[in-house]
């Protein structure tokens, strides 16, 4: 197939950074297809070289990630209201909603020093990245989104959390986060 | 509110979607020996049921569709020519 390239030949001004980014949606559409095959082909070369080391890597960017997303969030200890904040900082990429089955009353249960939460993620960049390489769930990658949750905990609530991978499906992922008191 | 149907024609009762549930939304109707909807309530539509399902039977309505900008146009565009 031949494909024309064309070049865009132009004056470069320092003050028109960032106004004009030098591309259309669809240059922006490539992009992110090749990132999504980039990091889709990261994903499962570490998981070649490192085995299962590939998730705590992953974990730790993920981790970093949701610290730095959460730090202009209001801390508060109350996990209700802290998931409606994350829900507005991590909308766009990762949109999610408590969720509780038909017969449970609220979406938290406490366990013991533990409170828990089902988080139910709809729209994902991971998702969207391992079906764009053909990956499959489940694999470090999820792991992102561990570490992203559990460092905006961290960040919003000041304590330790864990997310559980429940249920993954090609619309929409089922996760369970839970809080662990007084566990700084 | 989640709506599913489950077109009867098209359902071979294999039952993969009742294994597949984990929230037990089908089971399986022993006499006609096709998947039928139980708890609709509890369907959080990750769509789980849909991949496995060899026969596309179902159909869900009114549901948060993710984003799906994995799909790469190009390559639609020339499937749309060839189909």
């Amino acid at each position: 197939m031949d494909m024309e390239i064309e070049e865009i030949r132009g004056t470069f001004r320092p003050e028109l950074i960032p106004k004009e980014t030098g591309g259309d949606i669809e240059d922006y559409e490539e992009a992110l297809h090749v990132l999504m095959k980039f990091v889709g082909s990261m994903s499962s070369a570490l998981e070649q070289v490192s085995g299962r080391g590939a998730n705590a890597i992953v974990y730790q960017a993920g981790k970093r990630m949701g610290h730095d997303a959460a730090k202009m969030m209001e801390k508060t200890d109350n996990l209700e209201q802290a998931m409606k904040e994350m829900g507005e900082v991590l909308g766009v990429e990762f949109y999610f909603e408590m969720w509780k089955p038909s017969d449970q009353e609220g979406y938290t249960i406490e366990k013991g020093n533990e409170t828990v939460v089902k988080l139910l993620f709809m729209d994902c960049v991971v998702r969207q990245t391992l079906r764009r390489t053909g990956l499959p769930q489940k694999g470090p990658l999820c792991y992102l989104l561990y570490g992203y949750m559990v460092g905006a905990v961290e960040e919003v609530m000041s304590i330790k959390g864990k997310l559980d991978i429940d249920h993954v499906g090609p619309n929409a992922c089922l996760k369970t986060l839970t809080i662990k008191w007084g566990g700084k | 509110m989640v709506e599913i149907e489950i077109d009867e024609d098209a359902c071979v009762g294999c039952g993969s979607c009742v294994d597949d549930c984990p929230n037990d939304v089908y089971q399986m109707n022993e006499e006609k020996w096709k998947t039928e909807v139980v708890k609709v309530e509890d369907c959080m539509a990750c769509l789980s049921c849909h991949e496995i399902c060899p026969a596309q039977a179902m159909e869900h309505r009114d549901i948060h569709v993710a984003k799906r900008l994995y799909i790469d146009r190009k390559v639609n565009d020339v499937l749309d020519k060839i189909i």
